[in-house]
């Protein structure tokens, strides 16, 4: 190691040379405005400079006759010879020719026209329209094949994303790398600094990323210093508002109370109708809630230094009662031209965060009955039990369990060293590191409302929770053009370990409940508990891959890489993950030369093998799983009990993904409009499925075994037009992709698996070979039972009287059972869609985002759950059965019970068209805002969420579940907010 | 076969440019990654104390809602005609289905107790197997804790074969290739183990006396005497049974508790009446704390005072099964308008659910956490029920007087001061005898999950069952459970289903 670099250096040394100045304006081909931050670079070195906010650029080159080229977000590169000139003005115009993009790809980048693999990408302008503090929202609608599901309305929470279907029966989460860290997540990412986020899609792209790459690959790119004899400061800033995007109609205080008098079949309410509205419990537990966002960065550097620096504060309050989120991000990006061959950067960001998590109340706000104000006539908070509901005052619930804090602290960060040698070579040594902790604290002060809604003894519970996660990436790439044709090849070797630690205490019997007491000290030590859990994982892999044009037509690519995992047993530890492609650049063949239509035409296709190993830590191992406890003696003492519980299966390996994919990319009206198709087809095999086994073996779960088999399968379009005119630009895109998931196989001797319970005891999904996964199954109703005769005649399930649900005897053999249960669609959408369209005019810049599903369903779980008397929704008022005739398909009033069962009456169609982001910002002109020494000043305001066409009666038919067997059904989250704000951006 | 086909790269691209920073060695030992905080099977059970936490994991599998929640209070006491399902009216449609006799092999239930009973056979399986083994195991105790295991293994076969009928016998840890071929072993068979283990557990296991007030609720000698005897009078062995009812009696280890009531509040857990109990207690806890049960939450008050969902609702049958001023009955019973034994709160009347009844016998006071933080004892066997047994055994061997003794002492107990209530039984005909041995069982032993078990081995849950109105019991086929569903598909018929399901 030690020699080879200091052969390096010395043959470096070797090649220094002379330097040449060389200086110059870039502007806009179309408007003659100046161009701010573009990237000037000498190509084959690391040197290189960004334009001022004059457009404005000053380098030095190492030969009079260097190759600069010049690129800029949007617009198209050029490359120009210096032929010994030290001035050198130039125009851009905004790319007509997309297919000369530049994309991040793992472990490099490339041209997009050189590239064979199937990436979707998106810039900075894009996710910054979406007022959220994650990233994986903001990406929602975004790109073909990304399906994009926000876990909840909760401030802070991220979203569960799907890259092409959903390719296995366990955690189906795509990896994340950013700035070359491999990461479980990004969470701690401020939106505001992100340069680009690309979603590596086919194999091709993912398999470089080896055994973690099975369910695609999510790269962030931050924003890097740039160029410049002008430092760039910017400050950025917005204030809004959230709200309920719908409120769920309920029924008022006199509906409640009729509906209850027949369901007692009492006059317990002898008038109804005086109890008026009531309490609208939404209007109780949700409010108006601000959300807030700083930033402040500078952006600039030398050949030397480039830096990028920001901070940000972010706020957002919940829209349900004592709920918040705060986070502080710092981002010091740097890099360090040390020597013309030795190069170093950094990329660190640090996040603090503070949140407030109160209880869930979801669905006990929609449960309560609307007869009981938030508090009785003496202030106590009303207790709803009498009518035997098994909920709580939600208003009791958010009041006495506020006190729950979690604080975050991260720091992510990669530092690299590239060392450029022999010309075509470049070694990168590249360590990341992951630091995570989370201290979460609950003060639970007593309290009672009522026997099931109480707390005898106070009690204060800390939990803490601390990752360590560090990366060692050592690479080498060789680089060569001849003429129109270039080889890069890379190889590898990396080693990951990540390590957790998590435990808690809790004390009880307070002195009181006041802030700087709730710590463990002021607790009586004779209540004290504590427990502790912890794991680790380690990887170790080598990669390779070779990039070859051929004439700039023909581009093959290969890539390989061995990981090796620490959850698996050594004989099974090793996984080969390899893909090959190859694209075909039409546009560039001679015989194309003469036309004038496409001025891009690729066809490309790739094959590989990508692997998923995220399972438990040590699957193949039987863990002795402790807290058995057992309890003798009049003391109670707790006695520890330990023991084998569960079966295993020393021979767990990884999941494997072998995707094909066919792609067409093309641009036609000088780049105008450009077109991206893809055909995929990723087969998952040896998925880890809990093999059933009989219940005799007395297994407290079943063995995870590599058996089962799933394909998706579908198109990813993407078409664009763009054009500009003098003083005018406007664009429209347009996105689709088409899912068609499919269990090839499942174990034999039990080919499906239940999921998604409902109150009822009945699962919602049954997930079948031949089927999706998670496939809704239940009853169809054929209509109500309208009086004693039906019930005496027709096939009923049960014990059933007029007015219920009646079921479709589908197999006619006169009962209604289990065999007449029927597949009642899939959670997963067969199509996903979006549309932007954005215009620039005299300074006022306009764009929308829309984003739809169709062909899915929804199961309204909530509704399903009736273990009392809760409300019910308005429209069960309207059209329930209430004596023959009367109704035909919402049944008698009832709780519980065999109205309750799974059937179509709780499926529901789950598309869904929303108008993701719309924005209207003004630019003043430069002229003006510079004589206030502000080079750009832009006002904007931008609502999210703001419109929503849906036939689902909830808030909105998005349910985030981790869990595959039980996406699409609503089980009240905390619902997600539309927000319209307010923003300012000054650049000086 | 990726071994194969990415040989070349991997034995000659790789480690070429690679192997220079990581030797292989380091590398093993950089991905031998072990449980953290956690002991695995390979080295469990090397010391003492472990040895006696894999033991307490098996009386910590009975708390589970499988071994004790609502699926066993089901198929003990609501399928009997002491209960009726409770709770309100459309809530639960499974239980209304074993209340009803309605169900089929599909219904859940029966799955899931089959499976809390068999969770505990394993527990035990590994313990009996691995705890010889320990080394350095004093021979005293390794002895005590395997006949422990061996105890509560047998009990589980108990409660199962008088469920379903035939069993797998598993007796120790299953292997892969094992899985799918149990097949039924007939009753007599399983019959003789559980004999065999319990007969094992009398040898090994100590007297109730001979145990730290700490240790109290561990199978003991007499537990497992009164348990063998439980089963013989299941195998109609009078004789034996009999005698192992008398030698628990003469081992003068228990006697009644003064007040009938008392066995059920927290005075009289592990008290000398109780012969086996599972213990269970209430640590503070938001919601379900590590050693409570589900056993108080499911037969609690549903309404005001809101302390669970009110399943398990006394029959009309049995209430009205009571000789007049029985004081059991108020001890069994809660009505609606009565004081709880806190002596603080009334039961209000809950618009929700018709004839409203509990179970006091389940019924636990205020205590940390809520309704889920089950704190009750959950008593397997009272030494009355043992009294009983040797009456009952006494006078199927033609012994009427001793057995008038035995069911007179319960009586007597029940009657404390009032001697107006509950005459002594002075009938020596042995029928006659036998009615009233019989009838004294199901007040005595009333929503104590005996009754079920009791009609069936004196045949005669078919004619009850009619008698109550429960229909829809059919002759032959009700007097077993259906095994579950799954066992039978798992299997591929390896596993038999029993008659007319």
């Amino acid at each position: 190691m030690k020699l080879y670099l200091s052969i390096f250096l010395f043959l470096v040394t070797l090649s220094l040379h002379a330097q040449v100045r060389v200086s110059g304006v870039v502007t806009d081909a179309t408007s003659g405005e100046a161009l701010i931050g573009v990237s000037v670079a000498v190509k084959g070195t690391n040197l290189g400079a960004i334009t001022d906010v004059n457009g404005a650029y000053t380098l030095n080159v190492p030969e009079a006759n260097a190759l600069l080229i010049f690129s800029y977000t949007g617009y198209a590169s050029q490359e120009i010879a210096l032929n010994g000139r030290s001035t050198l003005d130039l125009k851009l115009g905004v790319s007509e020719n997309l297919l000369n993009e530049i994309v991040v790809v793992g472990y490099g980048t490339q041209k997009k026209s050189d590239h064979t693999g199937s990436v979707g990408s998106v810039k900075a302008k894009d996710i910054q329209r979406i007022a959220t503090g994650s990233v994986d929202q903001a990406l929602q609608g975004k790109i073909a094949g990304v399906y994009v599901t926000p876990i909840s309305g909760q401030p802070g929470a991220g979203a569960v994303i799907r890259i092409r279907g959903t390719g296995t029966l366990n955690n189906a989460n795509p990896l994340y790398v950013v700035d070359g860290m491999l990461l479980d997540d990004a969470s701690f990412i401020n939106p505001q600094d992100v340069e680009s986020v690309e979603v590596l899609k086919d194999a091709s792209a993912t398999a470089i990323y080896g055994n973690r790459g099975a369910n695609g690959v999510i790269i962030i790119t931050t924003k890097r210093g740039n160029m410049g004899d002008k430092a760039l400061i910017n400050f950025s800033s917005y204030y809004g508002s959230q709200q309920l995007t719908r409120q769920i109609d309920m029924a008022n205080a006199s509906q409640f109370a009729q509906m209850y008098n027949e369901l007692s079949g009492q006059t317990y309410f002898p008038d109804p109708s005086a109890l008026g509205e009531g309490t609208n419990w939404q209007d109780v537990i949700y409010r108006d809630a601000p959300i807030a966002s700083a930033q402040i960065s500078a952006n600039g550097g030398s050949e030397k230094f480039l830096y990028n620096i920001s901070a940000n504060y972010f706020n957002q309050e919940g829209i349900q009662r004592e709920s918040e989120f705060t986070r502080v991000t710092l981002r010091l990006n740097n890099e360090y031209q040390i020597s013309k061959f030795l190069r170093l950067g950094n990329n660190i960001a640090f996040m603090g965060a503070k949140s407030q998590e109160p209880a869930g109340v979801a669905l006990s706000t929609l449960w309560m009955p609307p007869v009981y104000a938030e508090r009785d006539s003496l202030g106590k908070f009303s207790d709803p039990t009498f009518f035997g509901t098994s909920i709580g005052n939600p208003a009791a619930d958010v009041f006495y369990r506020k006190n729950n804090f979690s604080n975050g602290a991260r720091l992510v960060g990669t530092m690299f060293a590239d060392i450029t040698f022999l010309k075509y070579f470049t070694f990168r040594t590249n360590i990341g590191l992951n630091f995570t902790k989370v201290k979460n604290r609950f003060f639970l002060p007593p309290y009672e409302v009522s026997v099931s809604q109480r707390n005898i003894n106070d009690q204060l519970s800390l939990n803490f929770y601390d990752n360590t996660n560090w990366l060692w990436e050592n690479t080498l790439n060789f680089n060569k053009e001849w003429g129109s044709s270039k080889l890069n090849v890379l190889a590898g070797y990396t080693a990951q370990e990540s390590h957790f630690e998590e435990y808690g205490a809790s004390r009880s019997n307070f002195p009181s409940a006041q802030n700087e007491l709730l710590y463990l000290t002021a607790g009586n030590d004779t209540t004290q508990m504590n427990y502790g859990r912890a794991g680790e994982w380690a990887m170790v892999s080598y990669l390779g891959r070779v990039n070859f044009t051929l004439l700039d037509r023909f581009l093959f690519t290969a890539s390989l890489r061995a990981d090796g995992s620490s959850r698996f047993a050594a004989s099974n530890r090793w996984g080969y993950f390899p893909s090959f492609a190859f694209g075909w650049n039409i546009a560039q063949e001679p015989f194309m030369s003469r036309q004038h239509l496409l001025d891009r035409l690729k066809l490309r296709a790739s094959w590989g093998i990508v692997g998923n190993d995220k399972t438990q830590l040590y699957p193949s191992l039987g863990v002795i799983q402790g807290n058995l406890y057992s309890v003798f003696g009049p003391g109670e003492t707790l006695n520890t009990g330990a023991t084998l519980t569960t079966q295993s299966n020393a021979n767990v390996r990884w999941e494997e993904a072998t995707q094909t994919d066919i792609g067409l990319e093309a641009a036609i009206l000088q780049g105008r409009f450009s077109v991206e198709v893809d055909w995929y087809n990723r087969l998952t095999r040896d998925i880890l499925y809990e093999l059933p086994i009989p219940d005799y073996v007395g297994s407290a779960g079943n063995p995870v075994v590599n058996v089962a088999d799933v394909r998706n399968r579908g198109w990813d379009f993407t078409l664009n037009w763009r054009e500009t005119r003098q003083h005018f630009s406007y664009s429209l895109g347009a996105i689709l992709s088409t899912v068609n998931n499919e269990v090839v196989q499942l174990d034999e001797r039990k080919s499906e698996v239940s999921g998604g319970g409902t109150a009822s005891g009945d699962q919602a999904t049954l997930t079948r070979v031949g089927r999706s996964i998670g496939d809704f199954y239940g009853f169809q109703v054929a209509g109500i039972f309208q009086n004693a005769d039906e019930i005496a005649t027709l096939p009923r399930l049960g014990d059933q009287k007029p007015g219920d649900f009646r079921y479709r005897d589908v197999n006619s053999d006169g009962v209604i059972n289990d065999d007449d249960k029927v597949y009642l669609g899939s959670p997963i959408p067969t199509i996903t869609y979006g549309f932007n369209a954005g215009i620039e005019f005299a300074g006022i810049d306009l764009t929308a985002d829309f984003f739809g599903v169709s062909g899915n369903k929804v199961v309204n779980a909530r509704s399903m759950s009736r273990f009392g008397v809760y409300n019910w929704e308005t429209t069960y008022f309207n059209n329930r059965w209430t004596g023959e005739g009367t109704s035909n398909t919402v049944p008698r009033v009832s709780n519980g019970g065999v109205n309750y069962r799974m059937s179509d009456f709780y499926v529901q169609d789950g598309s869904f068209f929303r108008l993701r982001s719309l924005a209207i910002g003004y630019t003043l002109p430069r002229a003006l805002s510079q004589r206030a020494g502000i080079s750009k000043l832009r006002v904007y305001a931008s609502g999210t969420n703001l419109w929503t066409k849906q036939q689902y009666t909830g808030y909105s038919p998005e349910f985030a579940g981790e869990n595959v067997f039980s996406a699409g059904i609503d089980y009240g989250n905390y619902p997600i907010a539309k927000v319209m704000l307010a923003g300012i951006e000054l650049t000086f | 076969m990726h071994t194969n086909r990415f040989l070349i790269a991997k034995n000659v691209f790789l480690p070429t440019l690679l192997v220079l920073l990581f030797a292989n060695s380091c590398q093993k030992e950089f991905l031998d990654r072990k449980p953290l905080g956690q002991l695995t099977y390979e080295n469990f059970f090397q010391t003492e104390e472990q040895a006696v936490q894999a033991t307490n994991a098996v009386y910590n599998q009975f708390r589970a809602w499988e071994c004790v929640g609502l699926s066993y209070i089901g198929i003990t006491d609501i399928i009997s005609d002491d209960a009726d399902k409770g709770s309100t009216l459309n809530d639960q449609p499974l239980a209304g289905d074993v209340d009803n006799f309605t169900f089929d092999p599909s219904n859940a239930y029966f799955a899931q107790v089959w499976r809390g009973y068999f969770r505990v056979i394993a527990r035990a399986n590994l313990a009996i197997k691995e705890i010889p083994n320990v080394p350095d195991i004093d021979p005293a105790l390794r002895d005590r804790l395997v006949g422990e295991c061996k105890f509560l293994r047998a009990y589980s076969y108990l409660i199962l074969v008088q469920w379903y009928g035939g069993l797998p016998i598993v007796t120790e840890p299953l292997s892969a290739d094992e899985y799918y071929t149990q097949a039924r072993q007939p009753v007599d068979a399983v019959y003789a183990q559980i004999e065999r283990d319990l007969q094992e557990a009398i040898s090994a296991l100590p007297e109730r006396s001979k145990y730290t007030s700490a240790d109290l609720g561990r199978a003991t000698k007499g537990a497992a005497r009164g348990m063998l005897a439980k089963l013989y009078l299941v195998k109609k062995d009078f004789v034996k049974a009999e005698q192992y009812a008398l030698d628990l009696i003469n081992s003068n280890e228990y006697t009644l508790l003064n007040k009938y009531a008392d066995n059920f509040l927290k005075v009289g857990e592990n008290g000398t009446e109780s012969v086996f109990e599972i213990g269970a207690a209430a640590l503070p806890a938001a919601i379900a704390g590590p050693a409570a049960t589900p056993y108080n939450m499911v037969q609690g008050v549903r309404g005001v005072p809101n302390l669970g969902w009110g399943f398990n609702r006394p029959s009309d049958n049995l209430v009205s099964s009571y000789e007049n001023g029985d004081p059991r009955r108020e001890a069994t019973v809660i009505y609606v308008g009565e004081v709880l034994p806190d002596g603080l709160t009334q039961v209000q009347d809950n618009p929700e659910t018709v004839g409203e009844r509990y179970n006091q016998k389940a019924w636990v006071p205020s205590h940390p956490g809520l309704q889920d933080n089950g704190p009750g004892n959950i008593r397997i066997l009272r030494y009355s029920d043992v009294l009983l047994v040797a009456a009952e055994a006494l006078n199927e061997n033609g012994k009427p007087a001793e057995a008038l003794k035995y069911i007179n002492q319960v009586r007597k107990r029940a009657r404390g001061t009032n001697n107006f209530i509950l005459p002594d039984v002075t009938v020596t005909d042995q029928t006659q005898l036998r009615e009233r041995i019989y009838k004294e069982r199901r007040v005595e032993l009333a929503m104590e999950q005996q009754r079920w078990f009791d009609l069936l081995r004196w045949g005669r849950a078919a004619d009850v069952m009619q008698a109550v109105g429960k229909t829809n019991f059919t002759p032959g086929k009700h007097e077993l459970l259906p095994i579950p569903q799954l066992e039978i598909d798992l299997t591929e018929g390896v596993m038999v289903q029993n008659p007319l399901y």
